[in-house]
């Protein structure tokens, strides 16, 4: 397959991703199957008035949806999607991951704290404290990888599973990962910073038209992204027999986005002050002890 | 010689300047956190303009962290829930302009003075700077970090420590 098929491929793939993430979401929601009702969404948000706060920050009420979308559009570029079918290979990959979901967190505090509204703010700060917590572990494990990979490229990350993948050989990172992955998607269980229960919506619930529908949008590129870095990081990435390397990547990305959105479906909404408990208590010394047990298998 | 590279530098080094005067100028605990990173970023920017890409992304990804963490310890001490009052960001405004001015004439004196060696030409790959760097941080400068990051944790503990209530749980 030449290059441009192949990246035309994987775009509409990943445009296609995007619309079945949603359809689960919906699913995991409602617990009905609705293939228009996205669509229906998207035209909604699109044509729905912008409602502005009174006194609202100005810089961060309009920066906030476009840095959340862009920093996850930048985390797309670099994830590899087959053998050579990736935008960008950062020599420095891995922890770039991280980087660019740094700013996620970001840019929910600033759309938070912008509209001048308290659910807003309670759910602005509520995600900074679950980012905070949930990506000192992620730092962690995907420092585990690299120690295997000996690379932070990952695409040698990929290869490094060749003989076994780092689900099996690092089992306590993958479990790590895909909680942390939750949690930095803020699904439920871990929804806490757009509750709609106890917050109206948090960080969400003064926003509509556009910067809704960049929010929403973000959340399900983010959903999806993330779970083709648990694919990368952990699941082979793009190896398995017959299919064409991205159809694999994809296969498993999708599988990872559905396992997320049954987790929640079945899970009830985890108290804040437990989250955090979790995280620091237990979370955070298994990351380190997982660079301890990476370490010990390499060198012996 | 003017490159792309000399006039980013310039306008990413100015950019810096900027958001690090805007931190002392917002009445906002927030927007000063916010422009404080974004004072950051624009130094990991820098390093990414140099070439440097691992200094750059780890720059730019320990600034999000910690202004962060900053920005909620700030929320949990001050007298002001969630940071929406306004609050004068600048104080003892005569000792920090001298120590402004004595820093900035220091860093001036090293930048101009100090032996910076020849520059490279060959700029090594970000996979062997990777390399180099973590041979530098385990065997020369290990004391260093060292020292830093067990100074940095005692600090952390000892401020949390110092906040805790001294009343007998209820």
């Amino acid at each position: 397959m030449t290059p441009f098929l192949s990246g035309f491929m994987i775009t509409l793939l990943f445009v296609g991703g995007v619309y079945f993430v949603a359809v689960l979401e919906r699913c995991s929601m409602t617990g009905n199957v609705s293939w228009s009702g996205p669509a229906r969404s998207f035209l909604l948000l699109f044509a729905q008035e912008e409602i502005k706060t009174r006194k609202h920050d100005k810089v961060f009420f309009e920066t906030a949806p476009i840095l959340f979308i862009g920093v996850i559009l930048l985390t797309i570029s670099i994830l590899p999607f087959g053998r050579g079918s990736v935008i960008i290979d950062l020599g420095t990959g891995a922890l770039f991951i991280n980087a660019a979901l740094v700013y996620v967190m970001v840019s929910l505090l600033m759309a938070g704290w912008a509209v001048n509204g308290v659910y807003a703010m309670i759910g602005g700060w509520r995600a900074l404290a679950q980012l905070i917590a949930y990506s000192m572990p992620v730092v962690m494990v995907l420092t585990a990888t690299v120690m295997r990979a000996e690379s932070m490229f990952l695409t040698d990350i990929v290869e490094s599973q060749q003989s076994l993948w780092n689900i099996l050989y690092q089992p306590v990172g993958f479990i790590l990962f895909y909680i942390s992955a939750l949690a930095i998607t803020f699904l439920p269980p871990f929804d806490l910073p757009v509750a709609e229960g106890e917050l109206a919506g948090g960080v969400w619930a003064d926003l509509t038209g556009a910067r809704k529908l960049l929010f929403r949008l973000g959340r399900l590129a983010l959903v999806l992204t993330l779970s083709v870095a648990v694919v990368v990081l952990y699941l082979g990435g793009w190896m398995g027999p017959w299919l064409p390397g991205f159809v694999w990547t994809f296969l498993k990305t999708l599988l990872v986005a559905a396992s997320f959105f049954a987790v929640g479906h079945f899970i009830p909404r985890i108290r804040h002050d437990h989250l955090l408990e979790y995280n620091w208590k237990y979370g955070v010394p298994l990351a380190l002890y997982n660079i301890f047990q990476v370490g010990v298998v390499l060198l012996l | 010689m003017i490159s792309i590279q000399l006039i980013l530098l310039i306008i990413f080094g100015l950019a810096a300047i900027w958001f690090g005067w805007r931190v002392f100028m917002t009445s906002s605990m927030v927007r000063s956190a916010l422009s404080l990173l974004g004072s950051m970023v624009a130094i990991g920017i820098l390093f990414l303009v140099m070439e440097a890409e691992f200094l750059g992304v780890l720059q730019i990804m320990m600034m999000g962290t910690e202004m962060s963490i900053m920005a909620i310890f700030m929320m949990m001490y001050m007298m002001d829930p969630g940071g929406l009052g306004n609050m004068d960001m600048s104080h003892q405004k005569k000792i920090s302009i001298a120590a402004g001015v004595v820093v900035t004439v220091l860093i001036v004196g090293v930048a101009l003075f100090a032996d910076w060696g020849t520059i490279v030409t060959q700029v090594p790959t970000p996979h062997e700077q990777n390399r180099m760097l973590g041979m530098e941080i385990l065997k020369r400068s290990m004391m260093i970090f060292e020292t830093a990051g067990v100074t940095i944790l005692t600090g952390m503990i000892a401020s949390i420590a110092v906040a805790l209530s001294i009343k007998k749980q209820r």
